[in-house]
């Protein structure tokens, strides 16, 4: 019982100091917001802002999230596929 | 494992639907929300359809492990491939090489929408064979 008491205070702690915090931050960047929103279809010729972000500004992280979906397939095989 | 006649028949009509609609999502991801990880994890989702209703074996006839191994390690290369193309033809690492054409056609946005087809195989292919691998009776 104590110890629920405890796990709740702290909880509800965190989450006093989490909604305190979300209202304190400063506002988000704006300047790369508004440079997407302007000049990200012009510049990739994609509509959709995400896939040009992703696939565009972003290639290169997007190759990387690739090796990880590999790694992960590889390491799933390695673990139980190994056997045909 | 004996399925329902009404399982059986459901499935075998959904399937092909959701992965016209995988096809579909990836195709479109330049235009409209979508893209390839969506569309890809949509494929695989019928693929799991597939094996959840009709058995691993069944699904495994259609989907062979290792021409779905060879397609994932196969579009990893190709996408290596176009971002050293990229290089080669004086852009960066994975710049846009091809015409962007008219913004909201289909064909338009250059290699995104090559990027698109090449990303979503590889997240089917790659989350089917996971599941393969999970569901697989010994």
């Amino acid at each position: 019982m104590r110890r629920t008491l405890l796990s709740l205070a702290l909880v509800l702690a965190l989450g006093a100091v989490l909604v305190v915090g979300i209202g304190k931050v400063a506002s988000p960047p704006e300047l790369l917001r508004s440079y997407f929103a302007s000049h990200g279809v012009e510049e990739t010729g994609s509509v959709n802002l995400v896939s040009s972000i992703y696939l565009g500004y972003r290639a290169f992280d997007t190759m990387g999230e690739t090796v990880v979906l590999f790694l992960a397939v590889a390491g799933v095989m390695a673990l139980q596929g190994g056997r045909q | 494992m004996k399925n329902s006649e009404l399982v059986d028949i459901i499935s075998r009509k959904l399937v092909p639907y959701i992965l016209l609609f995988g096809f579909y999502l990836i195709s479109y991801g330049h235009l409209s929300p979508g893209g390839g990880f969506q569309g890809g994890v949509v494929l695989a989702s019928g693929v799991t359809l597939l094996c959840l209703s009709r058995g691993v074996e069944t699904a495994l006839r259609s989907f062979p492990v290792g021409r779905m191994g060879l397609a994932e390690s196969f579009v990893f290369f190709a996408i290596l491939a176009i971002g050293i193309l990229g290089l080669l033809l004086g852009r960066h690492f994975l710049g846009n090489f091809l015409p962007l054409g008219q913004a909201g056609e289909v064909p338009s946005a250059g290699f995104i929408f090559f990027l698109n087809l090449l990303i979503g195989l590889k997240v089917g292919v790659g989350i089917s064979l996971i599941l393969f691998a999970l569901l697989r009776e010994e």
